[in-house]
């Protein structure tokens, strides 16, 4: 009676997201996002849409097709057309989901059935992830195809997609249903989700700023030594080219130090006395930014994680080696910015971002997910309708 | 008569405010068909809910079925219409009873033939295919009905059945709450329409202010208001009153406000005889001569009235003057 159930409940919601018409809508934008993949491409001249070829450096000298369209898959068709495209369009046709089983009318003749509370909410819940999984999977499929079809590679890593994305859409769809049950209005839900997420973003984007300024506050703390120590070795050398000289030396001898001089190398470097407040403010910035980045991942560690989930995809569907080639061309045309891929700060960064295990990622986003899972369906099950 | 819905002490109170429910007790008997009346805001849809698991009482002892009241499992032989029910309105009929047969655990099969025989019996057939969005509120009653059939229940509770269905309608609604019964089935009617219940209940019950005032077949509840009446031709003279009061102390009886007319409460004919005597001994001419049985109706307004802490407010008591044996 259990599989009846389940699937007499997963056909309802297939027809009413039929209805809506948002289902075949999406699909067929998801179909058109994977028409406009397969258009362009990479040769040996340059890059290719429909049929035209723009020759120049970006070519298969550089990457190979695969990779190309592994980059475009990442790039592009995950963080904006799964993430944001697909998922805005999901929530928009799921959000009603809870507040339309609590209608009234509705739910009397699904609680009057020998079905217990608990399954009926978490059932209804997964009926929302299908929408999506539904929609991934075939945008998946689609480029997997254009994979396979032009550049010969059958990479079933792409495949991967289907639960990080899923997982992704399942910390919104929480919040989404956690609103929905306590409010029962689903323009409140979707909302309230949206404006959650967009919070998810801010955070993010404060976790990149801060994780940047801390990084680089302790690239100059730690280059700092080195400075003040170089200038200490030239202010000794002067304070011994003075002593030869018979010249007096402030600090020695009875000779008083100038205002704001610590000692005798002070006195006679200005630019000693600059290093070492350079110094001084390098580790102030350190323990500053490393406060606030603390503080921000304090805050992250309690919400799921949007940002990272999306990430682990890249992390397990291209090597770096892959990429070489571009980044040789980019770094080039940083030549003389300290921003480009290569430079220092990037990789410091990208080791943070690279030291946040999976298991953190996904563990810490679940057990959200979970609880708000859990607070929504003790509600369901102790509520009178 | 094994029952089918025993409960007792049935209590519900709302966020510590409303008392929906105080202690109702209830008995339905298999193979019966039992009515439950009352004004909005009864309790009557509280109780209905509580046998069904979709609203938890605060306090409650009894069986469904012969199992717990909360039981899930005795659902799966129970038939529900809910009075406000909006079935999804992007479904046909057949696929609502379709989904709702699934729903109770019936099999693909039996449910497909089920969906079909029964939308012949509530006359959709011809509808089947359509879309509930585009249906009226009687077509959608009809539907509502099948889909509460559709795991053929042992026992089938319908909260107001005939809102909104026009009288065709309700001829057929009745028709197939005997058909039930004939079948053996038990059907619980939720209903303020007293006509309704009056044709087709074998037993009802009464409730108001969440207590259970009345309960009984419409027989055992309309005897103790049974009686006659005797009208006169002219008002009745106070000798003539007292004459007929001193003949048959042993029976209640009312005199009405204009003095035509005297009612007595008594369903024994022969104990009214010495009245009719001493009243037509001191010239009184009678002009008609009664059995009276109060209808549903009457007794439904008396349990309304009869408020617990005294009188209905602007309520009008039956009878301004009452008396066993004497007037007053």
């Amino acid at each position: 009676m259990i599989l009846m159930q389940t699937k007499a409940i997963f056909i309802d919601a297939y027809r009413e997201l039929n209805a809506k018409k948002l289902f075949w809508l999406t699909m067929v934008i998801n179909l058109l996002a994977v028409f406009i993949f397969a258009s362009i491409g990479i040769n040996e001249k340059g890059f290719s849409a429909l049929f035209w070829t723009f020759d120049g450096q970006f070519n298969t000298s550089m990457m190979s097709a695969e990779t190309f369209y592994k980059l475009q898959f990442l790039l592009w068709g995950v963080p904006y057309w799964l993430s944001w495209g697909t998922t805005i369009l999901a929530l928009i046709s799921t959000a009603g989901i809870i507040p339309d089983l609590v209608s009234g009318g509705t739910i009397e003749p699904m609680l009057s059935k020998p079905i217990g509370r608990g399954r009926l909410f978490l059932t209804k819940y997964l009926t929302g992830l299908f929408f999506v999984g539904a929609q991934i999977l075939v945008f998946t499929i689609g480029c997997f195809l254009v994979l396979l079809l032009r550049a010969g590679s059958t990479e079933f890593g792409l495949f991967l997609t289907i639960p990080i994305v899923l997982a992704f859409f399942s910390f919104l769809f929480s919040v989404c249903v956690f609103v929905g049950i306590v409010t029962r209005s689903t323009i409140t839900a979707l909302l309230l989700t949206i404006l959650f997420w967009l919070m998810l973003f801010i955070l993010n984007v404060g976790d990149s700023i801060m994780i940047n300024q801390r990084e680089r506050a302790l690239m100059k703390a730690e280059s700092m030594p080195a400075m003040v120590e170089q200038q200490e070795r030239f202010a000794q050398t002067k304070i011994d080219r003075w002593i030869d000289e018979g010249k007096p030396v402030p600090g020695m001898d009875g000779e008083p130090l100038p205002a704001g001089a610590e000692d005798s190398l002070e006195a006679v470097s200005t630019a000693l006395m600059i290093a070492r407040e350079e110094a001084d403010d390098a580790e102030k910035g350190v323990k500053t930014w490393t406060a606030w980045a603390a503080r921000v991942y304090g805050a992250k560690l309690l919400l799921p994680k949007t940002q990272e989930t999306i990430g682990l995809l890249s992390r397990h569907l291209i090597e770096d080696e892959e990429l070489d080639g571009l980044i040789n061309l980019m770094n080039e045309n940083n030549e003389n910015s300290q921003n480009g891929p290569n430079s220092e700060l990037n990789q410091r960064v990208a080791a943070v971002y690279e030291a946040r295990t999976m298991t953190w990622i996904l563990g810490t986003s679940f057990a959200f997910e979970a609880i708000l899972l859990g607070l929504s369906t003790i509600i369901f099950i102790r509520r009178d309708f | 008569m094994e029952a089918v819905i025993d409960v007792a002490g049935v209590d519900k109170m709302y966020r510590r405010k409303v008392h929906a429910l105080r202690g109702v007790d209830l008995q339905v008997g298999a193979g019966e068909i039992f009515g439950l009346l009352g004004p909005n805001g009864a309790g009557k849809s509280t109780l209905v809910k509580v046998l069904l698991t979709v609203i938890k009482p605060t306090k409650c002892t009894g069986s469904l079925l012969g199992k717990k009241i909360g039981d899930k499992s005795a659902l799966a032989n129970v038939g529900y219409l809910p009075e406000h029910h909006n079935f999804p309105k992007y479904l046909t009929s057949r696929q609502v009873l379709r989904h709702f047969g699934a729903m109770s655990g019936v099999d693909r099969q039996t449910r497909n033939k089920r969906a079909d025989e029964l939308l012949e019996i509530v006359n959709m057939s011809n509808w089947a295919n359509h879309k509930l969005g585009s249906y009226s509120k009687g077509m959608r009653q009809r539907v509502g009905i099948a889909q509460a059939l559709m795991n053929d229940p042992k026992l089938v509770i319908l909260d107001e059945p005939t809102d909104g269905v026009d009288p065709i309608g309700r001829k057929d609604i009745r028709d197939i709450l005997k058909r039930l019964k004939s079948e053996g089935r038990t059907v619980f009617l939720n209903s303020h329409l007293l006509s309704e219940l009056e044709m087709v209940c074998d037993r009802v019950a009464i409730m108001v202010h969440g207590l259970m005032r009345q309960q009984g077949t419409i027989q055992e509840l309309t005897e103790d208001g049974s009686g006659f009446i005797i009208r006169a031709n002219a008002p009745l003279s106070p000798s003539a009153i007292s004459a007929f009061q001193s003949s048959c102390p042993s029976i209640e009886s009312a005199v009405n406000p204009n003095g035509l007319e005297i009612k007595f409460q008594t369903s024994d004919a022969d104990k009214v005889q010495p009245a009719i005597d001493a009243l037509r001994s001191n010239g009184v001419v009678i002009e008609s001569l009664g059995a009276r049985r109060p209808s549903l109706e009457d007794l439904f307004i008396q349990a309304v009235n009869e408020e617990p802490g005294g009188a209905r407010p602007g309520a009008q008591s039956e009878s301004p003057t009452t008396s066993k044996g004497a007037h007053s």
